[in-house]
């Protein structure tokens, strides 16, 4: 105790602390993480956008400085390549409408259970069910949504069909496995911003007359639309590049762009032409989210 | 794809967490309209059984989980411990997400603690820097990756190490933002009255700022191990059959039969992200966890 009040006098020397903090030392933290994600970050991503430009030769990985636009041309005159991107959007687009719908009134019990025990029970609920590894769930889906699986077992067995539904290996099934997979995004997007709306706005248009259904139309759910718009971008984002859902949901049957960059490069060899399709995926999602970003800046009033 | 926007601050000790203040006088009916409770329901059905399905088909008794079900065994259990793909895959898995997590946090600290330091122009710039392999969609990583490692020849193609490298890329950012969180309420005057006591710069944020920020570092080093430990888009072209995580080894075999076996890893993996989802509720306060932003 002594020995700190005698060194409280040493006080002053706090900026030379600062200084000697503040160090070209520091930079030594950051150089690691920085040298690591220019190698094998940086550098891999430019050489896949240059190679999607380069002549294309089957089995023939290097760099040849040899750029045209023709794997450009042939993805957007094929119609078996463009109209893979087609359903892609297609596909993001409804599972995203339907991951809103389900994950809106989940997020909405959430962000008003005040318990706190039992709120964190719901947190680690949706956190786990994000953090389980997608296979092992579109396993559980698939022994639930197969010929013989348990749903089509249970409406047999009460009479209510003969032949099974086809639940699964068809466009369905890939949204079904999507907005399985993405429902946890969409959930966690919207609990903060609904959380963050004060009830006494709620209250106010309760005391001046608007029944429970008005009230939430009317001042709940347009206040939370930038939660909305992150939600469905987010689901909409990681539904175009999943590749594992409509591989075993849709059964090779949906084939969207991710199906068509592993065949291109792991069955053909083709690896300029797998490059291309890996950047119309990636310049997709980001078009979409450019567009969505004009389009949230109008809608949610500067909340977003 | 996203930005987990996190708050490490401690866990509230009292769990008096109080959103909206207090209400007074009987509440004349619930605080979620009946419609919104009934999807509230639905969407937990459909975010959880196939979690719970996957249990069910795991502890089976007959061949196949198929309706009406047949009873409840181990056998699938001990099958799953006695020889199978799946268990080599499931340690496999285990191993490589233990060695990313140490390889990320360490990384991941490190940069987070100069990201919070030092005051530069470019410091937003150089976090989205860190922040960026998560806008790319992990099959289009991965394969940048794999085209890199062939063309290079730097001889990381269909190696061990490219895996990890890979890995480590989609798993740092996670580390980097739980850990910029944690230090950004961290009051730097503490470290500060270490060293102007005479600790020297490790010696004191060994001893002052590690203990304090600690939470947050290891609810990072958790998300990174179960990012890596679920990791199916960027393994997927960098793995080998030598070198086979549980998700594609799952992925694998489910392309063609449903394995019982395959479900009792599915137990050990959902006991498995289960314990480290609780674990990182004892470190963070996760109610603040909502919120994923685009960077």
């Amino acid at each position: 105790m002594a020995l700190a009040t005698a060194q409280a006098g040493h006080m002053p020397q706090l900026p030379d602390v600062r200084r000697i903090l503040a160090d070209s030392r520091l930079y030594w933290l950051v150089l690691p993480a920085f040298v690591f994600f220019l190698i094998f970050f940086v550098i891999p991503t430019v050489s896949l956008f240059l190679i999607s430009f380069d002549k294309s030769v089957a089995g023939v990985v290097d760099i040849q400085w040899d750029f045209t636009l023709k794997n450009y041309i042939r993805f957007f005159n094929r119609s078996l390549y463009y109209e893979a991107a087609i359903r892609s959007i297609g596909l993001a687009a409804i599972v995203s409408v339907v991951t809103l719908a389900l994950g809106y009134p989940l997020a909405y019990f959430v962000a008003k259970t005040r318990h706190p025990g039992r709120n964190t029970f719901y947190m680690i609920l949706v956190l786990s069910a994000m953090q389980l590894d997608m296979v092992i769930r579109l396993f559980g889906l698939m022994v639930l949504m197969g010929d013989n699986g348990v749903i089509n077992g249970i409406l047999r067995d009460i009479g209510a069909i003969r032949e099974p539904l086809p639940l699964m290996y068809n466009f369905f099934g890939a949204v079904v496995g999507l907005v399985q997979f993405t429902l946890p995004f969409m959930v966690l997007s919207l609990i903060g911003i609904i959380r963050s709306i004060h009830p006494s706005l709620e209250e106010a248009a309760r005391s001046l007359g608007a029944n429970r259904w008005t009230t939430f139309w009317r001042i709940t759910f347009p206040l939370s639309m930038p939660g909305i718009l992150a939600g469905t971008l987010l689901v909409f984002a990681i539904s175009i590049s999943s590749y594992v859902v409509p591989a075993l949901m849709g059964g090779w049957k949906v084939i969207v762009m991710p199906l068509h960059i592993y065949q291109q490069i792991a069955e053909m060899g083709k690896w300029q032409f797998g490059a291309t399709i890996a950047v119309v995926l990636f310049v997709t999602s980001m078009i979409a989210v450019y567009i969505y970003q004009r389009f949230a800046a109008r809608t949610a009033g500067g909340r977003a | 794809m996203a930005e987990m926007v996190t708050d490490t601050g401690p866990a509230p000790r009292n769990g008096g967490w109080r959103p909206f203040g207090r209400r007074n006088g009987p509440r004349e009916e619930p605080a979620v309209a009946l419609p919104l409770q009934i999807g509230a329901w639905l969407a937990f059905v459909v975010l959880l059984l196939p979690v719970v399905i996957v249990v069910l088909a795991g502890l089976n008794s007959g061949d196949h989980l198929t309706w009406p079900p047949e009873g409840l065994s181990l056998r699938w259990i001990f099958a799953f411990f006695e020889a199978s793909e799946f268990l080599d895959a499931y340690v496999f898995s285990l191993w490589l997400a233990v060695v990313v997590m140490v390889i990320s946090t360490t990384l991941g600290t490190m940069a987070a603690i100069f990201l919070t330091r030092m005051t530069f122009p470019g410091r937003n710039l150089l976090r989205a820097y860190f922040l960026s392999p998560l806008i790319l969609p992990g099959i289009v990583l991965g394969l940048a990756l794999y085209v890199f490692y062939v063309s290079s020849g730097i001889g990381l193609s269909r190696t061990l190490p490219g895996l990890i490298i890979g890995h480590v890329l989609v798993t740092a950012p996670y580390v980097i933002g739980t850990v910029s969180a944690a230090l950004f309420n961290f009051d730097i005057a503490l470290e500060e009255a270490a060293r102007s006591l005479g600790a020297g710069p490790f010696t004191a944020f060994r001893k002052v700022t590690l203990p304090i920020i600690g939470p947050g570092v290891a609810a990072g080093a958790i998300f990174a191990f179960i990012v890596s430990f679920g990791q199916f888009d960027v393994s997927l072209f960098l793995s080998t059959p030598n070198y086979t995580p549980l998700p594609i080894a799952l992925y694998i075999s489910l392309r063609y039969t449903f394995e019982p076996t395959a479900a009792a890893a599915g137990i050990f993996a959902i006991a498995l992200v289960v314990i480290s989802m609780l674990l990182t509720s004892r470190l963070i306060n996760i109610r603040r966890f909502a919120g994923i932003k685009f960077s």
